[in-house]
């Protein structure tokens, strides 16, 4: 025991002192800002291509990129949870001993020198006594008896707030027990993600540890059995809704809906809707063949699989699709103006001497002000959604006619130098009367002016064909966070007495008031003092009040006794 | 809101005593007869329609029932000489205050356009932004008379800092509470929502908050030379909120569904109780460090009679960090509480979250220098001062810099 003593008591007061838990606080402030200031848990590329090998590989030995889960950290939390532990200890019984402690008297130099007192002259002792422990019970009187060499005095003390110094323990004791819950979650909860496409079911989840990702099966199975989403008409998601299925061994054990903020509880885990996107749709596309027969083929693909042209060496990675695009149409500065340009597909296109590029095809032509403008297609040389530019096809590829207008014109067109307008219009009536040989489309000079542009820009595409979006069958995925948190409730209970304790700390004050109690020629007289440790006008206030309840108490007494 | 109109010599005043008591049971009742409302009438809770139906004939009943049992209550229990009626006295003018301001709302609502004028991709014409800018324009001409105060201690130009200041909280609180009801206005109702969801409301929000908790420190303490300190502040503020606007981003949006949360109206506000208060804070320590600095050149200096002493500026710095620091505490505690239940973890390490943390760990050892050390003066009056700058960079800094789950705080 002594050599425990020995050994224990100089580490325990060490930890516990204030200059070690101030040294362990900044540690953990700084540390935090590094965290903040250095985006945690990116792609390991990102970090090398921002901070270059050498810094690239000191950030990652020292665990920068997942810093709240590295054991230096983590040891600063442990020391820092040590060291409360350590002060309670040491303080505890000092703050219940000075709680315990009431000094029933109070010198006469001591009550010199305080702020609040008068004195009082009434003329039954034992009456003053009774009127003021009946009408001030409020007060916890205690009693203390003095001889003194003209005979005995009493002092009444009065307190009001006395476990104020509770504050400090209970405040200390919760952040103690929010740090325990935490341990608690660290060390048995987990939390991670999970996609389930419509109608498919999984029971893994991922997350991210330290540089890696690790998986963790699930002792059940969700079946995502239904997705939806509402939007706002800015194109916003409003709400985002997934019908679950919880399966244990094949059996179905619950179903329930599930939106973000309202998570699914099941056996201590719990199910959130995080994210969404596309699980998988069947899309089908036309291939408008930029050969010489310029044929149409409609192909079928999946998204996240690559379709490969068997005509060409062109592969086509399908990435994305989109069943709404609503964009902001109107010039920075004016009016907002929502439009939704329809379904799409992104997909990055390869192929021989071709540089790979993110495309997103529409399916539905550009209109402006009731004016067909052609499809448009967004090209990102870089591959990155951010950097998409728009390019204007000219045709309306959602109407095949159009495309054999082009076609029977390019055809026609007169190849030689020497060709004019005039044949080059001739060319353009001959088209028309082959595909419209019954009626002419609707806005001639439009369609003239887009088959004009198409012939600016179609030729020079590099690609062997222009992949046009045509149909699609949508399915969703639905993103989860799976997590289970036994440490949460205890986290609760150490935040609520956390609360607690701040506000007996901050706004209980510890009041204390004393009366002597001495017997003069006529009477008695009361010397009453008092005094608070925090909150000196509200005291004042307070004083002043007792001071006339003491009174008045003590007249309705005389009266009482008078009618008896 | 300790209101101004509250006269110490006058023989009865309806926020002391007995009618202060009456009157705040009454109040309490009816809030009992509103929650009645929203747990038994009709079909129960609806958040989007039961602000509507509070004001409905069926509100009115029970408004009305409650307040009736609430004002019996009252009368009953006044009858009792030696009962202290400080609760009711503290209580009732700050549910005054809101009452007020409610009205405010309701009067504007006549003043806004019709429905047909009113689109979602042009708000400029919605009748809030004309009561913000009366708000702005209040609170900076406050700021310019608290600081004329300094100099011109005699003058009428103090009390009228202090009228405009509240004239500034009431215009900015109501233009809130009318943005409120003109999110429902807008597309059809579908993106209604209380107006604490982003940067340029939140802004507003802490005006009114930094003036409340300062009015009512000047009101208890004569301490109005601190305005010149405070308003300052919220000037500086408000230049910055003007900037907001100026790029649109007072437009009211629809929520994105982490947001659509009960939570928000909880956490949110209660958030800027602790910053509004650490503010206050910082302009306290502002005033002991620059009136120590006159003691220091001239100990006679006459702008000396009007500054509190260097001991009030003290403890008035430590009791606006007593307002902010447990409602900071429980507004992380309710913030955790919220991500433990849409992001699936009370604690993510996100950077608002850190900061917060590293916020909230600056003030305690700010508390901690002051009890367990016994300082005061001029280190805890620096210590207010760049405790504040950590909570700056905390609000704005973080949205404005660091990406994280709370980005919904972002410029866009």
């Amino acid at each position: 025991m002594s050599f425990i003593n020995k050994t224990f008591k100089p580490i325990l007061t060490r930890l516990g002192s204030m200059p070690v838990a101030i040294l362990l606080l900044v540690l953990l402030a700084v540390a935090s800002v590094i965290g903040t200031v250095l985006k945690q848990n990116q792609d390991q590329a990102d970090y090398l291509h921002q901070f270059g090998p050498t810094w690239y590989w000191t950030f990652r030995s020292l665990g920068l990129f997942d810093m709240y889960h590295t054991w230096w950290f983590i040891a600063i939390l442990a020391l820092l949870m040590f060291s409360l532990a350590a002060c309670l200890l040491r303080n505890v019984p000092r703050f219940i001993k000075e709680m315990k402690s009431r000094k029933g008297t109070l010198s006469d130099s001591a009550r010199k020198h305080m702020e609040h007192k008068f004195d009082l002259n009434l003329d039954n002792k034992a009456k003053a006594i009774a009127t003021i422990k009946a009408s001030l019970p409020d007060w916890k009187w205690m009693e203390t008896k003095v001889q003194q060499a003209d005979g005995e005095v009493l002092w009444l003390r009065g307190d009001k707030g006395r476990f104020h110094k509770m504050g400090y323990i209970v405040v200390h004791t919760a952040m103690l027990i929010i740090l325990i819950g935490g341990w608690m979650s660290v060390q048995f909860g987990f939390r991670g993600n999970m996609a389930v496409p419509e109608n498919a079911k999984e029971s893994e989840i991922s997350f991210l540890k330290g540089t890696g990702i690790e998986y963790l099966k699930m002792p059940f199975e969700i079946r995502c059995d239904d997705f939806s989403v509402n939007f706002f008409s800015t194109g916003a998601p409003s709400e985002f809704r997934s019908t679950l299925t919880i399966l244990e061994d094949g059996k179905e054990m619950m179903t329930s809906d599930i939106i973000v903020n309202e998570p699914l509880y099941y056996k201590g885990v719990r199910i959130y809707q995080a994210s969404f996107g596309d699980g998988g749709s069947m899309v089908d596309l036309n291939l408008f063949r930029l050969t010489k027969k310029g044929n149409l083929d409609t192909v079928k693909g999946q998204i996240y699989t690559t379709f490969e042209d068997p005509y060409s060496d062109a592969s086509l990675e399908l990435k994305d699709f989109r069943p709404y695009n609503i964009e902001n149409m109107a010039e920075a500065g004016k009016p907002k103006d929502f439009k939704d340009m329809g379904p799409s597909v992104d997909f990055v296109i390869r192929g021989k001497g071709l540089q790979p590029v993110l495309v997103r095809s529409f399916m539905e032509p550009f209109i402006i002000d009731d004016q067909n403008q052609g499809t448009i297609m967004m090209i990102s040389k870089s591959g990155d959604t951010r950097d998409f530019e728009s390019y204007s096809l000219g045709l309306d590829f959602s109407d095949p006619k159009e495309w054999q207008l082009f076609q029977a014109f390019v055809h026609r067109l007169p190849t030689d130098d020497k060709a004019t307008q005039q044949d080059n219009l001739d060319a353009f009536r001959a088209a028309l009367d082959e595909v419209y040989p019954d009626e002419r489309p609707a806005n001639l000079p439009m369609l003239g002016n887009r088959v004009i542009q198409a012939l600016k820009v179609l030729p020079d595409m590099p690609w062997p064909f222009v992949p046009i979006l045509k149909d699609y069958d949508q399915k969703y995925y639905t993103g989860l966070q799976v997590a289970k948190d036994p440490g949460m409730d205890v986290v609760w209970i150490g935040s609520g007495l956390l609360v607690f304790g701040l506000c007996i700390m901050f706004y209980v004050a510890h009041r204390k008031v004393w009366i002597k109690v001495s017997d003069v020629q006529d009477g008695v007289a009361l010397q009453v003092t008092g005094l608070s440790n925090r909150n000196p006008i509200a005291f004042e206030q307070e004083f002043e009040d007792l001071e006339a309840q003491i009174k008045t108490a003590y007249e309705q007494r005389n009266e009482q006794g008078a009618s008896i | 809101m300790t209101a101004i109109t509250l006269d110490a010599n006058s023989k009865f005043s309806i926020f002391e005593g007995r009618t202060a008591h009456v009157r705040c049971w009454t109040y309490l009742g009816m809030m009992v007869g509103m929650a009645a409302m929203a747990m038994f009438a009709g079909d129960g809770y609806v958040e989007d329609s039961y602000i509507f139906q509070l004001f409905s004939l069926e509100g009115a009943k029970w408004m009305a029932g409650g307040g009736v049992v609430g004002m019996a209550y009252g009368f009953t229990t006044s009858k009792d000489k030696f009962r202290a009626f400080r609760f009711s006295e503290i209580l009732v003018p700050w549910i005054d205050g809101a009452v007020l301001m409610i009205a405010l709302m309701g009067l504007y609502t006549l003043f806004e356009p019709s429905q047909a004028m009113i689109s979602y991709k042009d708000q400029s014409n919605l009748f809030s932004g004309r009561v913000v800018m009366t708000m702005n324009v209040m609170l900076l001409f406050s700021a310019l008379c608290y600081v004329s105060y300094l100099f011109a201690p005699a003058s009428f130009i103090g009390k009228l800092g202090t009228i405009t200041a509240w004239i500034g909280v009431y215009a900015g609180g109501s233009a809130l509470l009318l943005r409120w009801y003109e999110s429902y206005l807008l597309m059809g109702g579908d993106i209604g929502h209380a107006p604490v969801s982003n940067l340029y409301e939140v802004f507003i929000l802490l005006f009114c908050v930094i003036c409340i908790v300062y009015l009512t420190l000047e009101s208890r303490h004569q301490a109005r030379a601190l305005g010149a300190f405070v308003l300052p502040i919220v000037s500086a503020g408000v230049f910055f909120a003007i900037w907001l606007e100026s790029i649109g981003q007072s437009d009211i949006k629809p929520l994105v569904p982490a947001l659509q949360s009960y939570w928000m109206k909880i956490h949110v506000p209660l958030n800027f109780v602790g910053y509004g208060s650490f503010a206050v804070a910082c302009a306290a320590g502002a005033a002991w460090l620059v009136r120590n600095k006159i003691e220091e050149r001239n100990p006679n200096a006459a702008m000396l009679a009007v500054f509190p002493s260097l001991k009030q500026l003290d403890q008035l710095s430590y009791k606006a960090v007593a307002i902010g620091f447990p409602a900071f505490t429980l507004a992380t505690i309710l913030g955790a509480a919220w991500a433990a239940e849409a992001w699936g973890g009370y604690w993510s390490w996100d950077p608002k979250e850190t900061w917060a943390l590293i916020v909230w760990l600056v003030f305690g050892a700010y508390l901690h220098a002051r009890f367990s050390h016994g300082l005061q003066g001029k280190i805890l009056a620096w210590w207010a001062v760049l405790g504040f700058l950590v909570t700056i960079f905390c609000f704005v800094g973080v949205n404005m810099y660091l990406s994280g789950l709370h980005s919904y705080g972002q410029l866009t």
